[in-house]
């Protein structure tokens, strides 16, 4: 952990977030360290590459889309603001919560949100639709050459038949949803802190 | 990737194995007390005579059998003290000086412990990784298909299947030795133990060992050496009908053991049903697991995903093929014929081959080559290796979904090596009444040779006080021991079983990919990928081996108790082989198909292996005679007479009344009706649960529905109505054309028929549910997932134009 008195978390920082995000004071401490022991060049900010430096990313097959949700458009550096926008996404849904209806602003970790943050790492083009193509790209990242590339256009055809309920040969973020209703996302999307 | 795997499997097996040592040690410490006390103990233990308590000192006596060698030895001596001390039984055999007879013994003890250590690190893996099989299973399940894991998930099966269910064995294993070795009289002491004097002089040779004869055959593997003492050694240890209770709790603990297992089995197999709606869009979505950190790891989980997603396809494709229905029929039909008849004919030459061989037994051993000597097991075994492939390739002409032919192939297999098996025991029935015959022949003359005997001695030196003629115990008469017969038999099988398997293997396989690989550059063809190419691991094939070899165990396990550790031997060492054969000669499977989802067929197959296996024993148990002068139940007259015995002899006399009356024909057939009356209760709640877990889902599903209809307020919530609507298959009666349109009924019967498991859930539902889950899901393609689908084009542009999330344009009109 970096002792850098000009990098120091300050109290209304954390009420911020807080208020942001909705994680707790010590969730937040947490994080925060976290964000410092990754913070390789210790200048308050995080690159590209002290993500990839983390195993579980560089590994994963979808691991540099994920990274680019951290960073904004266009830019390189991730403060640690921007970090804890991305990962309210990934807050455990509380008991409590789950029982508010229609809160004004949804917060950030909602199951639509979650849902959201999943769906654009699909949506490449920000176009709101999952098209034939980057289905296409998506398996050949997982898969790799062991199928045909013949195979993947058919099943990549066949998930789209099979989510794709207006027919317009893409999945939106509606059919999305469909598609993952029976999945268990707020248990599978969300950190899991010791408290 | 083995080292991952392994030491996650060590991680796990190791606090089982802790808890095993921490109870070792408080075992070891209860038996460092004095030897007296022990032995005190044991015998109050021993006089119960349960089988309960027979089990536990079993787990004594395996537990103390790990201890170190040097406190084994000094157990025996302390055996020895005693009986110097309390001049045991031992009176004739006292001849022998007490060093030679430690020699012996510590002989036995040295060939027992080699054994035990071979069956302590089996019984360790067994033990750790009975608990774990299922889950490692399980996990290797959730991992991948690929070879290095289809040969651990062979490497589980294998020590689940047989050691796992070897507890009991080796337990027994163990019992017999030590206790046996350590009370028992000594080689040489007595008659039956020894080697004949005709036979001495070949006894050494290697041949004869080899065919167990020889030492082999008197020694303690076979069933003819025990002595018939009711009770041996210094302990009083009931020796007969140890071995009759022992023998019979094997069966009891398999069978516990295995319906144990299956009930587990069944239980887990409720989860993962629930797919079926998006299998694919689950695939591409849900299947990376974000937690894997190390590379191996990762790698193997894109092989379990690539694995997964051609196991879809090959699913679809098979549910989309034409048919032809007659031609089907027919090819079946025929396929099944020449089948049965492939079937008839290898009975046929194992029962030829048998009486073969009896014949051969008659002549002069040295005559017979090799070849003749080993004809029925080499037959055998051979019939095993060529049949399988034959049905195979007859299997060619049913065309079945794999998983389906897979079962079928395995149903066969099993028919063949059963009738085999029955055959060759029938065979070997014949030899044992002959046997009977010439043992009642040997009994009269032995009688009249020793009537002879006591007629010139008392006339000879004219008194009445004769003593016991001073025979050595090789020149005495022996009849024929029918049992260890048998269990020759069995053991010779089993080796000659073994060594096929080791020499496919080593042909089949290893000569088979050096060939490929080297003369691949010489030759006009791509063998690689042409016509021998590299073998498949034949999961299935492998594990139906290991059930038969089971079964074969435990039908002569009472014939020939050494047979239990040999096989453990040769377990071992053909896992080791068949790992290395696998991890460098073979290939995974190029049709992949979810096999290990069928665990329970196989436990129920062990099942029925067991009691097929059983009935034999049994038989023979109630039935035939034991021979007269070999084994523990020489001179009875059935030998279960000596449980009879016992209860007459060393149990209070109420507890004999009590067998009395229950064996009663009045009492024993009411029992069975009401055994047979709760089975029949017990089937029918059953499905009317399952009944009721079917109409709970489907009512949540309703519920679901409902819910989703209401919040994207369509205006026809009302699910009847729809699929009144949707009854009608002629559009010009529906509302707006587009609107729940829904497809001719063909295509619903594609969506029931594409899995299995729907087709299940959905089959008692009327036609109204199957056209809701239709209405809302998306629809099956007709065209197999290698051909894009180029069906939507027109109903896709007529649906756009109407409103949006309304219409499921079905792509029905246009097939």
């Amino acid at each position: 952990m970096g002792s850098r008195a000009s990098t120091l978390l300050r109290e209304e920082e954390i009420e911020e977030i807080k208020k942001e995000t909705g994680f707790s004071h010590s969730q937040i401490t947490r994080l925060y360290s976290r964000f410092t022991s990754l913070d390789k060049g210790e200048n308050g900010t995080l690159s590209r590459e002290d993500f990839q430096r983390i195993p579980e990313l560089a590994i994963n097959p979808l691991g540099d889309r994920i990274i680019n949700a951290f960073f904004p458009e266009g830019e390189d550096q991730v403060n640690f603001r921007g970090f804890m926008r991305t990962l309210a996404h990934f807050r455990p849904i509380e008991d409590n919560e789950k029982n508010k209806n229609a809160a004004p602003s949804e917060p950030l970790n909602s199951r639509t949100n979650k849902l959201l943050f999943a769906f654009r790492l699909y949506d490449l083009d920000r176009d709101d639709k999952i098209s034939r193509d980057e289905l296409l790209q998506v398996l050949r990242m997982m898969v790799g050459v062991n199928i045909s590339d013949e195979q993947l256009g058919s099943i990549a055809d066949r998930t789209i038949q099979e989510a794709d309920t207006n027919g317009d040969n893409s999945i939106s973020f509606n059919e999305f949803m469909k598609v993952l209703e029976k999945v268990d996302v707020e248990q599978k999307m969300s950190i899991r802190f010791l408290h | 990737l083995e080292e991952a795997r392994r030491k996650s499997k060590n991680r796990r097996a190791k606090p089982q194995r802790k808890a095993k040592k921490t109870s070792d040690d408080e075992e070891d410490e209860d038996e460092d007390e004095s030897p007296r006390k022990r032995g005190r103990k044991k015998k109050k233990r021993d006089s119960d005579e349960d089988e309960d308590d027979e089990d536990r000192s079993t787990k004594k006596g395996s537990k103390a059998s790990r201890k170190k060698k040097a406190k084994d030895e000094s157990e025996e001596e302390s055996e020895e003290d005693n009986k110097k001390k309390k001049n045991g039984r031992n009176g004739g055999g006292k001849g022998a000086s007490k060093k030679t007879k430690e020699e012996q013994n510590k002989d036995k003890k040295g060939k027992g412990n080699g054994k035990d250590k071979g069956k302590d690190k089996g019984k360790d893996k067994g033990g750790d990784k009975k608990k774990k099989g299922r889950y490692h299973v399980s996990y290797i399940q959730g991992i991948v298909y690929f070879k290095p894991l289809e040969e651990a998930q062979e490497f589980v099966e294998r020590f689940e299947g047989a050691l796992g269910k070897g507890k009991g064995r080796k337990w027994y294993a163990y019992k017999v030795m030590m206790t046996k070795i350590l009370m028992g009289l000594p080689y040489g002491s007595i008659a039956r133990k020894t080697v004949p004097r005709a036979e001495q002089d070949t006894a050494m040779d290697f041949s004869v060992l080899f065919d167990f004869n020889g030492y082999c055959k008197y020694s303690f593997i076979f069933y003819g050496y025990y002595n018939n003492d009711r009770m041996v050694g210094v302990l009083k240890f009931r020796l007969p009908l140890s071995y009759l209770l022992v023998g019979v709790g094997i069966f009891g603990y398999s069978l516990m053991v295995v319906v144990r297992t299956m009930a587990r089995n069944s239980n887990e197999g409720g989860e993962g049903a629930e797919e079926g709606e998006f299998t694919f869009s689950w695939k591409m979505f849900t299947s990376w697991d974000y937690l894997i950190g190390n590379p191996e790891t990762a790698d193997n989980k894109y092989a379990s995903i690539t694995t997964s997603f051609k196991e879809s396809i090959v699913d679809e494709q098979e549910n989309q093929k034409d048919e032809n229905i007659h031609l089907r029929r027919f090819l079946r039909v025929l396929a099944n014929f020449m089948i049965l008849c492939s079937l008839g004919g290898s009975g046929f030459l194992i029962y030829y081959v048998v009486k073969r061989s009896q014949d051969f037994a008659e002549m002069d051993n040295k005559e017979l080559s090799w070849l003749e000597k080993n004809e029925v097991e080499f037959v055998m075994s051979l019939l095993g290796l060529v049949c399988p492939p034959l049905f195979e390739t007859i299997a060619e002409l049913e065309d079945y979904h794999p998983r389906i032919a897979l079962k079928w192939q395995l149903g066969r297999i099993f028919a063949l090596f059963l009738g085999n098996l029955y055959t060759f025991l029938f065979a070997l029935f014949d030899e044992v009444n002959a046997k009977l015959e010439k043992e009642k022949v040997i009994k009269n003359e032995t009688i009249w040779a020793l009537n002879e005997y006591y007629a010139n001695y008392s006339s000879f030196h004219n008194t009445t006080d004769i003593p016991p003629p001073n025979v050595h115990p090789a020149d005495v008469v022996r009849g024929p021991c029918w049992e260890t017969g048998v269990g020759i038999e069995f053991v010779k099988l089993i080796v000659s079983d073994m060594q096929v398997t080791y020499l496919t293997i080593l042909i089949g396989d290893f000569a088979r990919a050096v060939i490929v690989r080297f003369l691949n550059y010489c030759w006009c063809w791509d063998l690689e990928a042409g016509f021998p190419s590299y073998g498949e691991f034949d999961i299935s094939g492998n594990v139906l081996g290991l059930v038969f070899n089971q079964g074969m165990i435990w039908m002569g396990a009472f014939y020939a108790p050494g047979l239990v550790g040999l096989n453990v031997l040769r377990l071992l060492t053909s896992m080791y082989y068949q790992c290395w054969a696998v991890m460098s000669c073979n290939v995974p499977h190029e049709r992949v198909f979810k096999a290990s989802r069928s665990n329970n067929f196989y436990m129920g197959l062990l099942l029925l292996v067991l009691f097929l296996s059983l009935l034999p024993v049994v038989y023979t148990i109630m039935t035939l005679p034991p021979s007269f002068d070999c084994g523990p139940f020489s001179g009875q007259e059935k030998m279960y007479d000596v449980v009879m015995e016992t209860i007459e002899n060393d149990l209070p006399a109420f507890i004999g009344n009590i067998f009395t009356y229950a064996t009663n024909p009045g009492l024993i057939m009411p029992a069975v009706l009401l055994m047979i009356l709760a089975l029949y209760y017990l089937n029918t709640t059953s499905k009317g649960y399952q009944q009721a877990n079917l109409d709970l889902k489907r009512k949540m599903q309703m519920a679901r529905d409902e819910e989703k209809n209401r919040r994207n307020n369509k205006d026809s919530t009302n699910q009847v109505m729809k699929d009144l609507e949707a009854l009608l298959p002629d559009r010009s009666l529906a509302p707006p054309p587009e609107e729940e349109e829904e497809p001719p009924p063909e295509v619903v019967v594609e969506k029931v028929a594409k899995s299995p498991k729907t087709k299940k859930k959905k089959g008692e539902k009327g036609e109204v549910d199957l056209q809701k889950e239709v209405s809302l899901a998306a629809e099956n393609p007709k065209g197999p997932v290698t051909r894009a689908p180029g069906s939507r084009g027109a109903p896709a542009g007529n649906a756009k134009g109407t409103q949006p999330g309304k219409e499921r344009s079905r792509g029905g009109a246009s097939k």
